[in-house]
Parts: C-alpha cells; sequence; structure tokens
C-alpha cells in the first residue's frame, strides 16, 4: 500500500517580480480553468497542487513578525519525496523555471538541471504539523483505474437485461465479464484498504487518561488566562471586504470540487503555542489511525486537508481539497465537528470566544463563518488530478473493485450492485 | 419565543390559497421623495400577521437598488448580506444556481441584465381578479408619480394544490415556532431561520441588517439582539426569493413515455410511475415511502414519513428523488437519524407557489398547455446563501449527492447542454440493479428573479423616513 504525503515549499519572491509572477500564474490559472492547460495532466504522482503567493496583504490580521512576499508550493503526492521531486521537475520542468524565476536564487539558465532544480525546491520545504487524507492507501494510478472499472461495469450492468437474476448472478456474471476484459487483469488481486488501527489508538487512550489531571487542569488555567481575557472583534458575513470574497468565488464552484487556503496568526505566547501542538498532536494521531475511511471528525467531503505552523512558529497554514461548495465545506465542520476546529484555531487570533476550547467557537456559525471567509486567500494556481471524482466516489469504487472478488451472499450482492 | 405578530408581513406564515388571483408588481423608483412617502402612507396597509380576514392583501420588498433608489446610505446598505446586496445574477451565482442555456439571465424576461432595473416588488392579493385589480387602481394613481411599473407577474392559487407537471404541491412547509402554526413531522422550525432578530437552528442570531450610520427616525426601529448596540433595520423582517419557473409539460410527458414505451407502445402508467420515482410523491401527493407500488389517488397530503427506517435503500423513493434531495429528513448516512433531522432543520424554505399561464394540469393524457405556464417560484429565508442557494447547489444540483456519480435533480437540477463528458442521469434502486434514467432532459426554464428584502412594518415606516 502506497503512502500519500504533503509537500509544502516556501519560496521568497523576489520583491521586483511579484507583478510577473502573479501574471504567469494567473495565466496558468485561466488556462486551467478554460481546460487549455496541459503539463500538470504530465504529473504522475500528485492528487493536488496548488501555487499560493503570500504576502503582507494575505492576513487579516497584524502578522506576529514581519513577512516578506513569498511563493508557498503544495501538493498531495503518491511515494517518496524524491521521486515526487523528480516528477516535478521533469513534467513541469516548463512551469517551475518560469515560476522559480521570480524567486530568490534560482540557478542561472547554464546551471540548471533535474539535480539543481531538485536542491532548489528542496531547500524551501517545511514542515506539516498535521495532515489528513480521505482515502489513504490509493495511488493516484489506482484511483484512475478503479473509476475506469467502476465506470465499464456501470455501462454493463445498464446494458443489459437482467430480468429474473439474482443479485448473486448478477454479481457472477458482472466478475466474468470484468475477467475478460485484459485491460482489467489489474483488478483480479483484491488491494488493502487501511482499517482503524486499534493499538495505536489505545495506547493514545491510555496516554490521555494517564494525563487527565493535568489536562483538566490546563483546560481550567486555558479558561481563566486566556479564554476569559482574550479580545476579539467580531465580524459577520456582510462585512467582509465584497472585493475578498468577490476574488475567491471567481475561482468556486467551476466543478464539483473546490480548495480552501487559509493564514491565521497565533495567540502570542508560550502556552497557547503548547496548546495548538497538543491539537496538533491529537489530529495528527486520530487522522492516521481513526478517520482512515473518508471522513475527516465524520466530515464525507475531504479529500486532503492539512495544517502548518510556520514563521518561527507564529503563523499558521491551513489547506484542504474538498467536494461540494464552501457554504456546504464549512457548515460540515459546524455541524459535524465545531469542537475539532475551535480546540486548533482557538490559539489563533481573533478566532470566535471558545469556552474550555470546545464549546462557542466554531458553533456561533454566522460569526465562524465570517472568520473563516475573512482568514482565506486567494490559490494562484490549484490542480485536481480528478475533478470529477467526489471521496465518497473514491471510497466506493475501491468497494466495488474488492466486493467484485468475494463471494457474497444474496443480501451482499444485493449492497453490492446498489454500489454501481 | 412569541413573535411579534403585528411587526411582520403575514404572507411569511400564510399561504393565501384562498386569494384565487396575486399580482406581483415589480416597480423602478422614478421620484425617490414620492417613493418614500408613498412606503410611509402604506406601511400601516401591509397585511401583518395578525389581521383578520381582508378580501385583498398587500405586502411589499425591495432589492438592494431599491434601498439605494430611496437613499439608503451604503455603509447602511452594506449590512444587508452579500447575496442580498449582489442580487441574484452574479457570475458565481449562476453557477450555484445553475442558471445556464435557456436559464441564462441574459434571456430573462425580467430582473436579468438586459432588463429593466427592478427595485421594489409590491403584491396585491385579492380572492378574484376583479378584487386584486380594483385595489391596484385605487392605488395607481399614487403608484405612478413615483414608480414606473417594469414588469407585472400574474399568479393564480393552483388549482386544485396541482402544479403544471401534475403532482399536488407545498405538501411539507416548515412552521415557524412562536407563529401560532405548528407542523410536527420535523417541520417546527426555529423563527431565526425564517426572520432576523431570532434565534435559528443554531442558536444564535442570524446576520442581521443594522444602522450603522443615523438615518431617517431611527426611534421607529428596535435595538439589535445580537448586541451590537445598533438598531436593527432587519428585526422581523426577512428575504424572498422569487424565481419564475417556465415549465415545459409537453416535453417532459413526452420524454417520460419514451423512456418508458413498451415494444414502441406508450405505457400510461409506467410514464407516471417514472414521473413519480423522480418526484419521491405520486400526482395525488401520496410519498412513495408509504405507497411504493401504485398512486393510492385522491387528494394526499402525506409528510408522516421518513427514509432511514422505512427506505433507507431507495427502493421505493430513489435517493436521487427530488422531494428526498431537497428535503432529505432523517436520512444522512454520516450522522444517524436525529442528527439528520437536526441537519435538515438547517437547511429549509418556506415555499411560496402560484402558478402563472393559463392554468393548467398535465397528463400522459394531456400536455399540450395553451401557451407558456409554470411557476412563480417564491420562498422565504434569514439566510439565503445557507437556505435556498443551499439546497439548489448542494442538495439539488450536485450531482455527487450523497453516494450518487452523474445525477443532478430530476426537476431543477438538469442543464439543456452538459458540459463535454458530463452525463445526466438518474437512478432507480431495485432489489437488484440499479435501474438508470440517462440522458435526463431539462422541462424548467428560469424566465427571470430576483432576491427581495420584506421588512417588517415598522422598518417600513422608517424606510419612509430615511
Amino acid at each position: 500500500m502506497i503512502k500519500q504525503r504533503p509537500l509544502i515549499l516556501l519560496t521568497p519572491v523576489k520583491p521586483e517580480m511579484v507583478g510577473s509572477l502573479n501574471e504567469l500564474l494567473d495565466k496558468v490559472k485561466a488556462a486551467m480553468q478554460s481546460g487549455t492547460e496541459s503539463e500538470f495532466a504530465k504529473l504522475s504522482t500528485v492528487h493536488y497542487a496548488r501555487w499560493v503567493i503570500l504576502s503582507r496583504d494575505s492576513f487579516r490580521d497584524e502578522p506576529a513578525i514581519p513577512v516578506p512576499v513569498r511563493l508557498i508550493f503544495s501538493s498531495n503526492y503518491d511515494g517518496n519525496e524524491e521521486s515526487h521531486l523528480d516528477d516535478l521537475v521533469t513534467s513541469l520542468e516548463k512551469y517551475i523555471d518560469a515560476v522559480y524565476e521570480c524567486c530568490e536564487d534560482y540557478p542561472a539558465p547554464g546551471n540548471r538541471n533535474t539535480e539543481s532544480r531538485k536542491k532548489y525546491l528542496r531547500q524551501w520545504r517545511i514542515g506539516t504539523s498535521a495532515f489528513f487524507v480521505g482515502a489513504p492507501g490509493r495511488s493516484l494510478k489506482q484511483i484512475r483505474q478503479e473509476n475506469s472499472l467502476r465506470e465499464h461495469i456501470w455501462k454493463f450492468v445498464t446494458n443489459t437485461t437482467w430480468d429474473g437474476k439474482s443479485s448473486r448472478e448478477i454479481h457472477q456474471s458482472i466478475r466474468n465479464e470484468v475477467d475478460s476484459n485484459p485491460e482489467f487483469a489489474w483488478s483480479k488481486e483484491k488491494v488493502k484498504v487501511p482499517g482503524i488501527k486499534w493499538l495505536p489508538l489505545i495506547g493514545y487512550g491510555l496516554l490521555v487518561i494517564a494525563v487527565l489531571p493535568l489536562m483538566i487542569i490546563w483546560i481550567l488555567y486555558i479558561f481563566l488566562f486566556h479564554e476569559l481575557r482574550d479580545r476579539y472583534k467580531p465580524t459577520t458575513l456582510s462585512q467582509i471586504p465584497d472585493k475578498l470574497v468577490n476574488k475567491l468565488e471567481k475561482d468556486e464552484d467551476l466543478f464539483p470540487q473546490n480548495q480552501f487556503t487559509q493564514v491565521v496568526v497565533m495567540k502570542p505566547g508560550m502556552v497557547r503555542q503548547l496548546n495548538f501542538r497538543i491539537w496538533m498532536l491529537r489530529t495528527g494521531v486520530l487522522a492516521s489511525y481513526m478517520f482512515v475511511k473518508g471522513k475527516l471528525l465524520n466530515i464525507p467531503t475531504i479529500h486532503f486537508a492539512r495544517w502548518v505552523l510556520f514563521d518561527n512558529k507564529k503563523h499558521v497554514l491551513f489547506f484542504s481539497n474538498f467536494d461540494g461548495s464552501w457554504q456546504q465545506y464549512l457548515s460540515d465542520f459546524i455541524d459535524q465537528s465545531g469542537w475539532g476546529l475551535s480546540g486548533i484555531f482557538s490559539n489563533t487570533v481573533n478566532f470566535p470566544p471558545t469556552r474550555f476550547m470546545v464549546t462557542g467557537g466554531a458553533y456561533d456559525e454566522e460569526h465562524f463563518l465570517a472568520w473563516s471567509r475573512s482568514t482565506q486567500i486567494p490559490t494562484n494556481v490549484w490542480y485536481s488530478a480528478y475533478p470529477r471524482l467526489s471521496i465518497k466516489n473514491i471510497i466506493n469504487n475501491t468497494r466495488i473493485r474488492n466486493e467484485l472478488r468475494d463471494d457474497l451472499n444474496e443480501k451482499q450482492a444485493q449492497l453490492f450492485l446498489k454500489r454501481i | 419565543m412569541q413573535l411579534e405578530l403585528s411587526e411582520i408581513q403575514a404572507y411569511l406564515v400564510n399561504d393565501y390559497t384562498d386569494m384565487a388571483c396575486s399580482k406581483y408588481y415589480l416597480l423602478q423608483v422614478i421620484n425617490t421623495a414620492n417613493a418614500k412617502k408613498f412606503i410611509a402612507n402604506m406601511a400601516g396597509a401591509v397585511t401583518p400577521i395578525e389581521a383578520g380576514l381582508r378580501d385583498t392583501r398587500l405586502h411589499f420588498g425591495f432589492t438592494s437598488s431599491g434601498l439605494k433608489a430611496i437613499g439608503l446610505t451604503e455603509k447602511n446598505l452594506n449590512s444587508f448580506t452579500r447575496e442580498f446586496r449582489e442580487g441574484m445574477v452574479t457570475p458565481h451565482r449562476q453557477r450555484l444556481l445553475a442558471d445556464f442555456d435557456n436559464s441564462d439571465p441574459d434571456r430573462w424576461q425580467w430582473g436579468g441584465p438586459h432588463n429593466d432595473r427592478v427595485d421594489i416588488i409590491f403584491m396585491v392579493f385579492g380572492k378574484d381578479a376583479t378584487t386584486a385589480d380594483n385595489y391596484f387602481d385605487s392605488l395607481s394613481e399614487k403608484i405612478g408619480s413615483a414608480f414606473k411599473i417594469v414588469h407585472v407577474l400574474k399568479g393564480n392559487s393552483l388549482p386544485n394544490n396541482r402544479e403544471p407537471f401534475g403532482f399536488r404541491d407545498g405538501i411539507s412547509q416548515p412552521a415557524i415556532i412562536g407563529s401560532g402554526i405548528t407542523s410536527g413531522n420535523n417541520n417546527d422550525i426555529k423563527a431565526g431561520e425564517f426572520l432576523m432578530g431570532y434565534r435559528n437552528e443554531y442558536d444564535i442570531y442570524p446576520d442581521t441588517a443594522l444602522l450603522h450610520e443615523p438615518q431617517g427616525d431611527a426611534s421607529l426601529l428596535k435595538d439589535d439582539e445580537g448586541g451590537s448596540g445598533l438598531k436593527d433595520i432587519g428585526r422581523n423582517g426577512t428575504y424572498f426569493v422569487l424565481r419564475q419557473l417556465e415549465q415545459n409539460v409537453d416535453g417532459f410527458w413526452n420524454f417520460l413515455k419514451e423512456k418508458t414505451k413498451d415494444s414502441g407502445v406508450d405505457n400510461k402508467e409506467e410514464s407516471i410511475k417514472l414521473a413519480a420515482k423522480m418526484m419521491g410523491r405520486w400526482p395525488s401527493g401520496a410519498a412513495l415511502v408509504n405507497h411504493p407500488d401504485k398512486d393510492p389517488g385522491g387528494d394526499n397530503t402525506d409528510n408522516d414519513f421518513n427514509y432511514s427506517k422505512d427506505d433507507e435503500l431507495g427502493h421505493k423513493c430513489p435517493i436521487g428523488a427530488h422531494i428526498r434531495r431537497v428535503n432529505p429528513r432523517d436520512h444522512f448516512e454520516e450522522t444517524g437519524p436525529a442528527g439528520s433531522l437536526k441537519l435538515t432543520r438547517r437547511h429549509r424554505l418556506i415555499r411560496r407557489i402560484r402558478s402563472y399561464g393559463e392554468p393548467f394540469v398535465s397528463s400522459p393524457e394531456n400536455h399540450k398547455p395553451p401557451g407558456e405556464i409554470g411557476l412563480l417560484f417564491g420562498c422565504f429565508n434569514a439566510d439565503i446563501s445557507r437556505q435556498f442557494e443551499f439546497i439548489q447547489y448542494t442538495w439539488a444540483n450536485y450531482p455527487k449527492f450523497k453516494r450518487l456519480y452523474a445525477d443532478p435533480d430530476p426537476f431543477v437540477g438538469v442543464r439543456d447542454n452538459p458540459l463535454p463528458g458530463q452525463e445526466q442521469n438518474f437512478t432507480i434502486p431495485t432489489e437488484t440493479v440499479n435501474k438508470t434514467i440517462t440522458g435526463l432532459q431539462n422541462f424548467v426554464n428560469v424566465k427571470g428573479g430576483a432576491y427581495f428584502f420584506f421588512p417588517s412594518i415598522s422598518a417600513l415606516k422608517f424606510l419612509g423616513t430615511i
């Protein structure tokens, strides 16, 4: 089973090149949105990628430290970092040179080769604090293969008359049909799907119980000395600058998926710092061992999400790739897991007030939505390798592939046929 | 929580089936001073919830250009929600609402970029056409001195409660807690979902329009319940979405007959059954969950049903059926029945449907209407983005609804010209293989639309003083 990983590069832009970089990325975006862009499709390891220009203006609240203009590259890829960088600098050579020429210290034209480009990119790499994968273990290749299998089966089933056949018989016919097709030879083997890993979860649970008294003191301490004293300037959705929202909406709902990039400022002090890290650890543990079946905190629409603490731990970036509209995505967070987000983001400036880290906050729907929208930043270029597949489709496709090989009883076969 | 009934426009809680005739006058302000005078004078004539029986009823609302035209300052106007301020026609909203091709705002009869600006909707209801007309005529001089009539939408209460495709309409309707009306089965909804100034289903106050800078007689307004210390223009007010939906009933029944032909011969029963599968109810209104095999007939306002226990797999009512999408009740995989009901309550609309054109209810035998017919689809909500637009995009248009792959709402989500490679299907789960109706066609065209603010009686008086 392959592992999907996050890469994030934070590269300073030459101040005099900010304008050209913006123009260049705008052109790529326009081509992407009109369907005429063809370079990204050459990438064989990349599920999602984006470029974002991060400047002082990206921050809604005063940054904790001065921020130069930087270019963020973020990707979700299969396998190891070396081969991913290889893939980037070879498949995307055209863009990599043009884009990073606008950045500090890019190798001069005479010194450019695969190695020097990779070395350049590698030096800007920063760490990811917590990472969620909606369909863990599925490589890009697998996702594409399984979707073509499902489409094939769907066509076969839809164009055949099944009068009087039982679900088991139909299941068998589908298997025979697929087996008669050499194109799908790969599907004869079932594929492993990650399950919930109980051992680390139990370990984590025991740890939580062991430190419970400490935790209670910690929560009370934060309540008394932080939550009660934090200042908050309420914003409502109607009060967010039109310019920002219009810019964001311009790129939204062009197809069934959307992306979200957000930058926020940490509240000052060690306590908030430590608290954020505890929540990151918790999110990381749960994302790796528990949320492995397509749902992050019960939200069934997220392909990838990640949190990145950077700038000397003063600022936080959040990225996600999801199905459906912004309104649905954020509503899901409130409806399904407001407490999870509150715990994390209550450590950042101007988040709607929380109590004991989990009440208030995201449950204050109006102010939470306004907080999300006003701290969201435009993404300059966004690439999705499978823009027309929902995470539910992807998970379902793997189930179809595996159940095709199972010996099913009538009831199970019936449920199998429902998936198609 | 008791509602301030004397302040709220009654169309929000009463669907006026007893008012056979309605006329929506779409007005443009031509004389600001006269317009304000008119508004101040008419505020007392608008029908509040508390009003007794009358032969006529009057309501009105404003588009954002209307508020601007009567002189609401930019800063105060900016405290209204973005959806309302921007109106129904923006490139992004066009995608959310799927207003493309035959529904493109460029082709609209009103409300579109090529039509005259609409500032105000002035709604007159009468027990019959003469009563409504007489009432309007008594006001026409004053209206003429302040406004130009841009367009008139004549509507009727639905014949026998049937919409033009032939189905009983308006069965599941939310009731506002505190309004004196109750509905049951998850339909009793907190006031803040439909009115500003009250708590909503998140137990918070919805974004309301506040008086950010002094203007007019602010003493007519009450303080913001949200605690900002500002006066609240939105309190007891709501937003009204209006869309004129032309229905191609001939195309609809021809499509269904084509899809259900039995060795080349029309099969009337099967075509009705397919229509019912797409709707989730039979023409009588009977729910498929309760009557999966055939229409019990008569008039049915069957609303006492849910999905998770009785029809989880959609064998009776398909997952992609219209009523199962726009009101998913207790069935989301993620949340379980109680959580699903709660989630559903956060995305509801109070619908106000009138038919336009010659009253006509189609059927497999008779689907050639005398001219253009359709619905004036209206709905009230306090948060246009989370309610109307969410339901239209996320639940109706979105082809990936739940676990589906390429299924838009068969009635209101199908595009005339799908994108390259985009299929539009309707999946009917059966005991064995799913049956798929491929190549769905669109039979509902948007002909006009706008978002209106429906102020309270006091806010109307206030708007007359700015």
